[in-house]
């Protein structure tokens, strides 16, 4: 019997359906979980996944609302117990509004943020890289990746610039919270593959025990090699099993099977 | 001079309806929560007047059908109110040309831009100094990246 992994839906969530498919594809056995399930039902999830979208329309701010949800006391007692937890995007910064990352001095509470995009303060859509910034084994979605790994994500946001006080800032670096920075298709990490200002070009946090991954851009949109953004694409034009192979986003939710069977 | 200019919903506020329902729920007991969007601005005293009516004039700003829009005696928050804005947003003095939705704002050297909740206990009487401060550390404000002005 496959992993169970509940992707979650919030009134506003809209990526659940691709969120879905990738898990499938890594071999995850993911349902769909509405805001009103029963919290016993959602507790028996092996794993849970926060997919993007704008969830209760991103009132107050982004994840202010949904990270107060009668469903996050579930999400809350499995990451407690040390059950895989993967938010994208939307998913990412209730995570971080919920204190379930980075959760410094042990602390679930909001210490982070992910702010308006610097410098214009504008929604941005583009297609970036990410890089694992800590050892594999730090974070147990990447545990099974090659160190260094580089993954290819769109973004897709408005606000996704870490923010917080430089102190934390300084301590997230060096408690090795940041587990993806922003880079180029090469790897290499520099100021111009950073789409919105964040702190350190982080792409992604996790927690201190490292079952928590809130990632902002989306592996789930580049996935197949139809949502590629290269040459691939191209040559894969007209060959349908060519276009319907796996690309590189796929690698995290293979990371994700991989943690939830470990 | 300083001029704080208001706009509010004349419509029902979907929005501090919704951040009531979850204030409640995580045990602040208020009555009623107002929310509006805050423009305080550092305004030459001769454009002050003209800086109101291009507000007035700017839709994505102002909507006649929906919106209510005054200048507010006060340049802070008054009781059961917390303005919150980000931390390094605004457009402090000497930050070049000001403009709002790319409308310019002649005379205007500095502007500030909040999110202010008006907090209510029963009897429509404002929130006490202890129930703003539990809402605005339970939901209002995150303090990662935005300031709470009360």
């Amino acid at each position: 019997m496959s992993a169970r992994v509940a992707v979650l839906i919030f009134p506003g969530t809209n990526s659940e359906e691709e969120t879905v498919r990738a898990c499938h594809a890594a071999g995850l056995g993911a349902e769909l979980v509405h805001w009103n399930a029963d919290l016993d039902a959602v507790r028996a999830f092996d794993a849970y996944v926060l997919p993007g979208g704008f969830a209760y329309e991103d009132r107050v701010r982004a994840g202010a609302i949904a990270a107060h949800d009668r469903l996050m006391t579930a999400v809350r007692e499995g990451a407690a117990a040390g059950k895989p937890v993967l938010g994208i995007c939307n998913g990412a910064q209730i995570l971080l509004e919920s204190g379930l990352a980075p959760e410094l001095d042990g602390r679930v509470r909001a210490q982070a943020g992910f702010a308006r995009n610097a410098p214009l303060g504008k929604f941005r859509s583009t297609h970036v890289h990410v890089k694992l910034a800590v050892a594999p084994e730090r974070c147990a979605i990447t545990a099974s990746l090659p160190g260094g790994t580089v993954l290819p994500c769109w973004a897709s946001h408005a606000e996704g610039r870490l923010a917080a006080d430089p102190t934390t800032i300084e301590r997230l670096e060096r408690e090795e919270r940041v587990a993806f920075v922003y880079c180029d298709a090469a790897g290499n990490v520099t100021p111009a593959a950073v789409p919105n200002g964040s702190a350190l070009g982080a792409a992604a946090l996790t927690n201190a025990r490292g079952n928590v991954l809130a990632l902002m851009p989306h592996p789930e949109r580049d996935a197949w090699t139809f949502m590629h953004h290269d040459a691939s694409r191209d040559r894969a034009r007209g060959d349908t099993a060519a276009m319907l192979s796996s690309s590189g986003g796929i690698a995290l939710f293979a990371g994700l099977a991989a943690a939830v069977r470990r | 001079m300083i001029r704080v200019i208001e706009v509010s919903l004349a419509i029902p506020d979907n929005e501090a309806r919704t951040a009531l329902a979850t204030l409640r729920r995580l045990g602040v007991e208020l009555a009623a929560l107002e929310r509006a969007d805050l423009y305080r601005c550092d305004v030459a005293e001769a454009d002050a007047d003209r800086l109101v009516d291009i507000l007035r004039a700017c839709e994505t700003v102002y909507n006649p059908n929906k919106h209510v829009l005054r200048v507010r005696a006060d340049g802070r928050p008054g009781p059961g109110e917390v303005w919150i804005d980000e931390i390094g947003s605004g457009s402090p003095p000497g930050s070049g040309p000001i403009s709002i939705a790319g409308r310019p704002l002649p005379g205007v050297v500095a502007l500030e831009r909040f999110t202010a909740w008006r907090l209510f206990s029963q009897g429509d009487r404002p929130a006490s100094a202890a129930l703003v401060s539990a809402a605005t550390e339970t939901l209002l404000c995150n303090p990662a990246f935005q300031k709470a002005t009360s």
